[in-house]
């Protein structure tokens, strides 16, 4: 890893969390992607972990040892992408 | 390995119950999480917490959890508050119906009260009230943030020596002559005198293994989350007419929940049909909500008890063996109580809240079941 302060990397954008902090709660035992998403928030926001997911698994892999395999992926929900409410709101036989 | 204490399910239930066990002095307690902590119905549910209910056992449990969430809050930093919770009446007969639930809930002590739309309008500003003949507010209810409930209280757990095992599946109660002598996991096997099972919707296989049939069934429920904002909405708000709430968690996303039909102890999947019922309700009551992006829909299950009360204490005919499963839906908000209750039956003592005596599974055999003025929630 780079020589940066890691209290100044944005790993999760979303949610505005820091390498340090994810560094951090793996060292708390926190050390694979569930639980790292109930306790940072990473992967919660919009973009639901297509950007930092990846990233996170390999600072996984690298922190504790882990195959890909064992860290990947955690569960996946729908939609796959945003979807605005009024998409449900109307159609149907009723309106 | 030898434990004074194992307990079976690393959800808000476990997890709070180890934690008042420590402040008694037990000290050697495993906990074994079949998956990782929280997985089961904590991190799913919709984290309101209420004593509004409709019998004597689930109003005075839901008091004391009440008393003890902020005292939970402060010690490990969860967020709480206690924004209340409004169920919203568009039909005249659900109107008389609550009126006799509120009598009820003031004659124990839980402060309810009908209101008409203007109130409502004045609690919820961007609500469009022009269907709603009239609401029950509760000022004392309130949310919590499921994901720190657990966490926060686990990673003290940790500090202080308690072994938790994460990935290890309990397979089968070890029972000798009447006695818990242990569990058996798929990574070996743990030598206890007293064994807690508090693992949501497997409390009932794991009973099973010694010939005990918890009369436990699984109602798939449906939840939506949106993208986040500020807060702007406190209550937590109640459809009544169509079985559906929504309401603004403690980090700024709206959780959706409606009742959809489903059947009991079937796998829970994703339909289209819940993402329109439960649009159609809140995008009327919230025509601004259309614009609001939906981020993740998820399914989970309220382990439902015939009388809908959960199954809590020692099981009389196993010494050393204690229950707290079947919560109902109402797991999460009872927590705190039922982790006090519990640590005083392990401890040799009775619940401080006399009322959770009832909660036994004997009721069932003995065909005794809680009776509330009326199912509700």
């Amino acid at each position: 890893m780079s020589q940066q302060d890691p209290r100044k990397i944005v790993v999760c954008r979303c949610e505005n969390v820091t390498l340090s902090q994810i560094l951090e709660a793996i060292d708390e035992g926190f050390d694979n992607l569930e639980l790292l998403k109930r306790r940072l928030r990473v992967g919660m926001g919009p973009c639901q972990g297509t950007t930092c997911l990846l990233m996170i698994a390999r600072i996984l892999m690298q922190k504790t040892g882990k195959s890909f395999e064992e860290v990947f992926l955690p569960s996946n929900r729908p939609p796959i992408h945003p979807v605005k409410l009024k998409n449900f709101a109307g159609g149907g036989r009723e309106s | 390995m030898k434990a004074e204490v194992v307990v079976i399910g690393a959800g808000v239930i476990g997890v709070l119950t180890t934690a008042a066990l420590l402040e008694k002095g037990i000290s050697n307690i495993v906990v074994v999480e079949k998956n990782y902590p929280g997985s089961g119905g904590s991190f799913r549910c919709a984290t309101g917490i209420r004593a509004s209910f409709t019998s004597r056992e689930h109003v005075e449990v839901m008091k004391r959890a009440i008393e003890l969430w902020p005292i939970l809050s402060s010690k490990y930093g969860i967020k709480y508050s206690r924004d209340g919770y409004l169920w919203v009446l568009t039909r005249e007969q659900d109107v008389e119906f609550f009126k006799k639930v509120v009598e009820f809930q003031n004659s124990r002590g839980v402060p309810t009260r009908v209101i008409g739309p203007s109130e409502v309008q004045e609690l919820v500003p961007t609500m469009r009230t022009e269907k709603i003949i009239a609401a029950v507010h509760d000022p004392l209810a309130g949310k919590a943030d499921c994901f720190e409930a657990v966490l926060n209280p686990l990673r003290d757990l940790r500090k202080q020596g308690v072994s938790i095992l994460s990935r290890t599946q309990a397979n089968k109660l070890i029972v000798e002559d009447n006695t818990v002598k242990g569990v058996h996991t798929d990574k070996g096997v743990i030598n206890a005198d007293q064994v807690l099972v508090a693992a949501g919707g497997e409390s009932r296989k794991l009973l099973k293994t010694i010939g005990i049939d918890l009369p436990i069934r699984d109602l798939p429920k449906h939840v939506m989350v949106t993208e986040t904002f500020k807060p702007f909405i406190k209550p937590l708000i109640i459809d009544w007419s169509t079985s559906s709430y929504i309401l603004q968690l403690l980090h700024g996303n709206f959780y959706i929940g409606a009742d959809i039909p489903e059947q009991y102890d079937v796998e829970a999947s994703n339909k289209i049909e819940f993402l329109r019922k439960a649009a159609r309700v809140w995008t009327d009551y919230f025509p601004w909500l259309k614009e609001v992006y939906i981020l993740r829909y998820w399914t989970g299950f309220y382990d439902m008890t015939p009388d809908h009360h959960p199954i809590i204490g020692p099981i009389k005919e196993v010494e050393g063996l204690y229950v707290a499963a079947g919560f109902s839906g109402h797991g999460f908000m009872m927590a705190p109580a039922v982790a006090e209750a519990l640590a005083e039956y392990i401890t040799g003592g009775k619940p401080v809240v006399k009322e959770f005596e009832n909660l036994n599974y004997e009721r069932f055999v003995r065909g005794d079941v809680i009776k509330e003025i009326a199912v509700f929630g």
